[in-house]
């Protein structure tokens, strides 16, 4: 990420003119260094309104046992399992751009990434609720964990994927959770070297005595690539281990080995749209459209294509799978999705994962704010339709014909669903005041190669291929946050 | 230096404004509203800010302290002077009868908790019906009478005595009758007792009537061959079974006995015989035995009559009017039963369910040219548990109208629920100067009645009963009374001026009369239980066939009355029965066995037939029966049903029988008729589509079977054939991988075999498993969102039959345009003990693990509730326990009570909300009989350790042992080539093996 020259066919990451790091780091702040305005409060109050149901509806069942939700003797798992799979999988995005992209020197992740971690954050964090939320006895979530006998507990199962589940949550969560913070050290610091009184002394103690040295960005650097590291196999693995909850059972539909690569693909599938609904509104409402692109909403857009069309050819095996494994249990478990009488929930499924995605093959849709908006919606109420066909039209008729049974979902149900939605948006839009939603430091380094004001200096200084320079100009032309004029001016030359 | 420097607070204390003044003399600015608190206003008074926050801070140091209090604990007191009999941990069992058939009571620690079938008993001696079982919950009753009472209040036994004395006198004295009316007794004791009272009062005389009447057999024998009794049948006798209507396997007469003699002429001993009778059954709904038959014709009510006359003129020759003439599928099904009959003269028997003297008098000639009697019917020891008479409870009816009649009692009879014309009944009471009810509840008839003397139950009570000709059958308390009650004949024998106890007066009874000339004592009979003087030689009868004209012609007439409209028949549910336990939960929550549906009874129609009238899933139906009685029911599709036919349940729709019983399902005995002097169950009605929608709560929802072979079956053709015909083992045939050890289980190894082909589905075993299991009853709503907790289930599959084809998946019968002809399997399913068990790897904390015994165990203390081992059960045999059903004010069906507790089997822990469960296999039995050899310093023997499913199975269709013993039954069981073991493919390795259906069908 050092300033150099970048090659001008590529498109700027930074736009806007007379962009220095102080304005930079202006325009980041200006939510968290000033008070929250209209459109935050009436967004806030929604999410902590959603965030009451949560605790109510959890209270309740907590209160009164889990019979409060629709599950029954044949459904054990319902609304709960789909929403933690939903939430888990919705918090993969977050480290496949922090981890993975940044081992692939994908500097358009910069300006995103942080936006994106905190989203991961809070997700597992809603996904680890249901955790302990589903269990009959809740008090005792603590079993999972592989105690010394002399805390009262007893050793755990380790054929059990419960348990593998409970590790690859936790080390997940701990894992983004540290890399999270250790990007946010020197922005914290920003905000504490402009802050004054408490606030000061409230940042000076988050930012860990970050000094903004050599050694300090030096060692940051190497805690970033070792992070890194370390997340990259977790991106694989969280969802994989999920997934096993499912593979590893005798239940048609759910016994299956495709599913740990279909899981991984349809969790950055999810995440990146879960992505793309937070930074649309964000860059407008936050003024960030210098920051967050055109670009990027391309570039995610091309993600989703991608794993939505992995996911969709997932879909298609299983159903081969399905006919050619010969085995009526199968063969019936997937003829009861396609025909049974949750059919509307698999042909939603289908609809919004594998059609609408091919939308994006489209240049115009995918350069749209409000389609992609639309669409990023979309792909998650797929994805959310696709852990509730697997876990509950798999469930609802299995092997014995006389248990077969509906589920049907009570006002609990949606209320902790619902609910968590407002715990995970109360969460994000309290990050949006209190942290800065985007990386400042890493931006910063983008504008000395990456910005359109570097390009155009380039451009004026003349030594490049016209026929290039045409091809950079023609790409501009997609850019919201960029005028006519902006583009005009690279023509005088 | 003193400051003489004056701070005011405000200008008010400056001025010394008179407001001022007169606040500064009182303590607090505002009054402070003590009084109003105080006063009956209480909490609704308006509370001022200071107020609230002191109340606040109250509040909260009250709650605080009174979290600190430590939980109360609740001490088991041991026993002061210990009984002798009694051991802490040990039960003692007492040799007592329910309704005639001889039982062992279990008890502990004083309370009887469990009922099991005398095996040493004469008749049934395995196996118990379902009401005999769920009747150790009656005991404990919370909506039972606590003492007597007089004019709705509270009085004690000596005023009540002196009210009915001074009645009985006046009744006396002025000439007036006196009338007891009951329900059959054949209690020899209680008809001595009756018997005394009616020397005190002359006027008095004894009604027996029954709620569903057997009064047209009783006709019908005393028509035919000058007999007014039941006869005693003998299915164990026969080797062709034709009945018409009679749902003999479950409610008619005697259900369990005639199962256990069914089921010896089918079960897998009896095949590897080679032998096996055939069942046919022509009836309108779809009873029990009706799933049962081999063959099975749906016909309506009207055709009973004319196919028996059809039956008799091939059989005979003969040529009576009226022989059926519609529906083709009977008439040719009747040509083949008949051929079938003669050639198994004297090993055949026919039985009819109508209660038409008519019917059942032309049933008993057809018998006759079978020359049933005295091999399949025996008359010369005939059953005395039904010998009410409808023509003397209208005869009473008729005397109370005129005023004749003075004082009645009722004893276990229940007329203004029960009697059809509940109206006349009330307008009868109403002219009858004192009644009064035995009660143990304020019943629909106790409540009107002017005095309630509450009768024990009868695990209180001293006792006898004669089921049977020669077979007398002892009851003996196994706890004091629990109530201030008093035994009824206790009460009649002190209103007749004796003062003896009622306990010596059996005792006396026994010794003079029952015990005279046996070599037997009272104790001896305290210990057996029973009596059996031996059976008569059951003779042949003749019949003088020369009335049969007439009898024809009556069953004509009737016929074509019935048939002019949509035919309604009546029949008692398998819970339920005749009502009298409607308020005990665990049979409301029995499924039915047919319908699985609980807690209502319902209009099951043909779902071709519902088609036509516009009625679906879930619709309700106005059923107006000819006499112009409405009631409104949900809708049940029932397969089988005959087209036109209607078959709605008596038994519900009670109206004072207690929180658990009252208004479940409509009253259905209003629409029987008395026709020729007998109650008549079949009658005409009109449906009209109600509006609105009602779920019924049934515990499966998915009728067939999809084609897999979890249900094998063969006919008995070519069973003989081959005997493993579509059964056999998969490992037979493939090559197995294991990814898991092979574990040695050297000591014992529990398993189970059940026989499908003895099964008949009855259920008794579910209400076992119930009581011993402390499995909680969670009422109608769970139900319907299918959350029952039974432990073992009865999977009921039907595959229509069309065109000799069987249809077992729900698209192709969609599109059947027949729904008559079904055939029926019964699979007891419960946890299969899976040596590769799925749930076990599941669980996170091994809250469910294998034993060396290869049970699968389940850790109720360990388990936290995620329900996946429930999710990756094949089975879906495992129950969660989404509430706190024990102490859950929602669930207050029967247990939420200090008292009804009581009836818990203490070897068993009660399950906390969150925790699953599931079949243990009975493992508190399996550890107690170990012990028990161990203590004896003896190997365990076959047949120590019986399962509460299996001893309650007449059937004996599970078999329960070890199968690391080579002559255990259960193990000969499993080496039977009809063994299979469902969804062995996936190999889980069940530890539960089941053989296969055997259908003892026509080949076609």
């Amino acid at each position: 990420m050092s300033s150099h020259n970048e090659s001008i066919l590529r498109e700027p990451l930074v736009t806007g003119k007379d962009i220095t790091y102080a304005k930079v780091t202006d325009d980041i702040l200006l939510p968290v260094e000033n008070k929250p305005n209209k459109a935050w409060w009436i967004g806030f109050i929604m999410a902590a309104l959603g965030a009451l149901l949560w605790v109510v509806s959890v209270g309740y069942t907590f209160w009164t046992g889990i019979g409060a939700w629709g599950l029954n003797k044949t459904v054990g798992w319902a609304w709960d399992i789909t929403d933690f799979v939903w939430w888990v999988g919705i918090g993969h995005a977050g480290t496949l751009i922090s981890a993975v992209l940044l081992l692939f020197r994908q500097n358009w992740r910069n300006s995103i990434n942080r936006s994106a971690e905190a989203m991961t954050i809070f997700a597992v964090i809603c996904a680890a609720t249901y955790v302990v939320a589903h269990m009959g006895r809740p008090w005792l979530a603590y079993w999972i964990f592989p105690l010394p006998n002399q805390f009262g507990s007893l050793w755990v199962n380790f054929n059990s994927p419960l348990v593998w589940d409970a590790f690859a949550i936790s080390t997940y969560f701990t894992v983004s959770l540290v890399f999270w913070y250790c990007g946010l050290l020197p922005d914290i610091a920003s905000v504490r070297d402009r802050a004054a009184g408490l606030k000061r002394r409230i940042y000076s103690i988050l930012s860990f005595g970050w000094n903004g040295s050599v050694k300090t960005w030096q060692r940051f650097e190497i805690v970033s690539l070792i992070l890194a590291g370390i997340s990259t196999p977790l991106v694989l693995s969280v969802h994989t281990i999920v997934s096993m909850d499912f593979a590893t059972s005798v239940i048609p539909g759910w016994h299956t080995t495709i599913f740990p690569p279909y899981f991984v693909a349809g969790a950055i599938f999810s995440g990146f749209a879960m992505v793309q609904t937070l930074l649309l509104v964000m860059r407008k409402v936050l003024n960030f459209e210098n920051y967050i692109t055109m670009f990027h909403i391309e570039s995610m857009n091309k993600i989703i294509m991608v794993t939505g069309s992995i996911v969709g050819i997932a879909y298609l095996t299983e159903l081969f799978i399905a006919w050619y494994s010969g085995s009526e249990y199968e063969m019936y478990a997937f003829a009861n999705r396609i025909a049974g009488p949750y059919a509307w929930a698999y042909w939603a499924m289908m609809t919004c994962n594998v059609i609408s995605p091919q939308l994006f093959w489209f240049k115009k849709i995918r350069t749209s704010i409000p389609i992609s908006w639309v669409l990023s919606i979309v792909v998650n109420i797929g994805m959310w339709f696709e852990r509730f066909v697997i876990i509950v039209t798999s469930l609802h008729r299995d092997y014995i014909p006389s248990s077969w049974a509906m589920f049907y979902p009570t006002w609990t149900d949606v209320g902790v669903f619902v609910g968590s939605i407002g715990v995970f948006f109360t969460l994000f839009l309290l990050f949006l005041r209190f942290l800065p939603g985007i990386a400042i430091a890493e931006v910063k380094l983008l504008l000395k190669s990456a910005s359109l004001q570097q390009k155009t200096k380039l451009v004026k200084e003349g030594h490049l291929d016209p026929e290039q320079v045409a091809f950079f100009r023609d790409s501009l032309s997609k850019y919201d946050s960029v005028s006519e004029e902006d583009i005009k001016e690279l023509e005088t030359k | 230096m003193d400051s003489n420097k004056k701070y005011w607070k405000g200008l008010e204390e400056l001025h010394q404004t008179p407001a001022f003044v007169s606040k500064s003399k009182g303590e607090f600015a505002e009054p402070v509203p003590v009084e109003d608190v105080l006063n009956e206003a209480g909490l609704s008074t308006k509370t001022p800010r200071r107020d609230f926050l002191k109340a606040l801070g109250f509040g909260l140091g009250a709650v605080t302290l009174a979290a600190c209090e430590r939980t109360p604990v609740h001490k088991a007191v041991p026993y002061l002077i210990k009984p002798e009999e009694i051991t802490p941990g040990i039960p003692n069992f007492y040799a007592s009868s329910f309704k005639g058939q001889s039982v062992l009571v279990r008890t502990r620690e004083g309370r009887p908790i469990l009922l099991e079938a005398n095996p040493a008993a004469v008749g049934l001696n395995c196996g118990t019906d379902a009401s005999a079982q769920a009747s150790v919950l009656d005991l404990y009753d919370m909506s039972k009478l606590k003492g007597p009472k007089f004019n709705g209040a509270d009085i004690s036994w000596d005023e009540l005595d002196t009210h009915v004395v001074t009645a009985l006198d006046a009744a006396s004295a002025a000439g007036k009758q006196i009338r007891i009316i009951s329900s059959t007794i054949n209690s020899p004791s209680t008809l001595a007792t009756v018997a005394r009272f009616t020397d005190r009062y002359p006027t008095a005389r004894l009604v027996e009537v029954d709620a569903v009447s057997y009064s047209g057999i009783i006709k019908a024998n005393q028509r035919s061959f000058g007999k007014a009794v039941v006869p005693h049948y003998r299915f164990d006798n026969a080797d062709v079974i034709v009945s018409v209507a009679a749902d003999f396997l479950g409610t008619w007469l005697s259900g369990e006995e005639h199962t256990q003699q069914y089921v010896s002429n089918r079960d897998y001993k009896s095949l590897q015989n080679g032998r096996m009778s055939r069942h046919i059954q022509f009836e309108g709904g779809m009873s029990l035995t009706g799933t049962n038959a081999d063959v099975r014709v749906a016909i309506k009510p009207s055709e009973e009559g004319p196919l028996l006359i059809a039956l008799y003129n091939v059989i005979t020759g003969g040529n009576l009017p009226g022989a059926l003439s519609t529906n083709q599928k009977a008439q040719t099904a009747l040509k083949l039963v008949a051929q079938e009959l003669l050639q198994a003269r004297g090993r055949a028997v026919v039985v009819a369910g109508s209660n038409d003297v008519a019917i059942q008098t032309l049933t008993n000639a057809i018998n006759v040219a079978l020359q049933s009697y005295g091999s399949t019917i025996d008359l010369d020891n005939p059953s005395y548990q039904y010998k009410g008479d409808d023509e003397a409870f209208a005869a009473f009816l008729a005397e109370a109208n005129r005023g004749d009649v003075d004082v009645v009692f009722f004893l276990d009879s229940n007329p203004l629920y029960d009697y059809p014309n509940a109206g006349a009944v009330k307008e009868a009471l109403a002219k009858i100067k004192f009644k009064l009810s035995f009660a143990d509840r304020e019943d629909e008839t106790a409540s009107e009645s002017d005095a309630i003397a509450p009768n024990h139950n009868f695990l209180e009570s001293w006792g006898d009963a004669n089921p049977r000709g020669g077979y007398y059958t002892i009851v003996q308390p196994t706890i004091n009374p629990v109530y201030n009650t008093r035994q009824a004949e206790q009460s009649l024998l002190l209103w007749a001026g004796e003062k003896t106890e009622y306990y010596t007066f059996v005792r006396n009874n026994w010794e003079q009369n029952i015990l005279a000339g046996s070599s037997k004592s009272w104790k001896d009979v305290l210990q057996t239980g029973f009596e059996h003087k031996g059976d008569q030689p059951a003779s042949t009868y003749n019949v003088d066939t020369a009335s049969l004209a007439a009898v024809a012609n009556t069953i004509a007439t009737n016929s074509k009355a019935l048939a002019k409209d949509i035919e309604v028949q009546l029949y008692q549910s398998v819970a339920l029965k005749d009502g009298k336990q409607a308020n005990n939960a665990y049979l409301q929550e029995l499924p039915d066995p047919v319908s699985k549906v609980t807690w209502d009874n319902y209009a099951a129609i043909n779902p071709k037939f519902a088609e036509s009238l516009g009625l679906g899933e879930n619709s309700l139906v106005t059923v107006e029966g000819e006499n112009g009685y409405k009631v409104t029911l949900p809708v049940l599709m029932q397969p089988g049903q005959a087209m036109g036919t209607v078959s709605i349940a008596v038994g519900y729709g009670r109206t004072k029988a207690g929180k658990a019983g009252n208004n479940v399902g409509q009253n259905a005995y209003p629409f029987a008729k008395l026709v020729n002097g007998t109650l008549h169950f079949n009658t005409t009605a009109k449906l009209t589509k109600a509006r609105g929608t009602y779920e019924l709560a049934q515990t499966q929802t998915h009728h067939t079977i999809e084609g897999r072979n979890v249900i094998r079956e063969t006919t008995f053709t070519q069973y003989k054939e081959n005997p493993g015909h579509n059964a056999g083992r998969w490992t037979d045939k493939h090559k197995t991988y294991d990814l898991w050890d092979k574990y040695e289980q050297p000591g014992h190894k529990w398993v189970m075999a059940i026989d499908l082909n003895a099964c008949t589905g009855c259920g008794s075993c579910i209400v076992a498993c119930n009581i011993e299991n402390n499995i909680p009853v969670v009422g109608r709503d769970e139900v319907r969102r299918r959350r029952e907790m039974h432990w073992l289930r009865i999977d009921r599959y039907y595959a229509i039959e069309q065109d000799g084809k069987s249809y077992t998946k729900e698209d192709d019968i969609r599109d059947l345009d027949d729904m008559e002809n079904v055939s029926v399997v019964h699979q007891p399913m419960m946890c299969q003990h899976c040596e590769h068990a799925p749930c076990e790897t599941v669980c996170p904390v091994i809250a469910t693990m294998h034993s060396s015994e290869g049970l699968n165990h389940m850790a109720y203390n360990r388990c936290f509730g995620t329900r996946y081992c429930a999710n990756n059960c094949p089975y879906k045999v495992r129950r969660f326990n989404w509430f706190n059903y024990w102490n859950d004010s929602r669930f207050d069906n029967y247990l939420n009570n200090e008292f009804t507790q009581l009836v818990l089997n203490p070897d068993v822990v009660s399950r906390s909300r969150g925790v699953m469960e599931k079949c243990s296999m009975c493992i508190q039995r399996i550890q107690a009989g170990k012990l028990k050899a161990k203590m004896e310093k003896r190997q365990l023997r076959d047949g120590d350790i019986k399962l509460a499913c299996s001893s309650a199975c007449s059937a004996n269709a599970i078999i329960f042992g070890d199968a690391n013993d080579p002559n255990s039954e259960v193990s000969k069981a499993l080496r039977n080539e009809r063994v299979y073991y469902v969804l062995e493919e996936i190999n889980v390795q069940p530890g539960i093996g089941y053989m296969t259906k055997v259908r003892n069908t026509y080949e076609a």
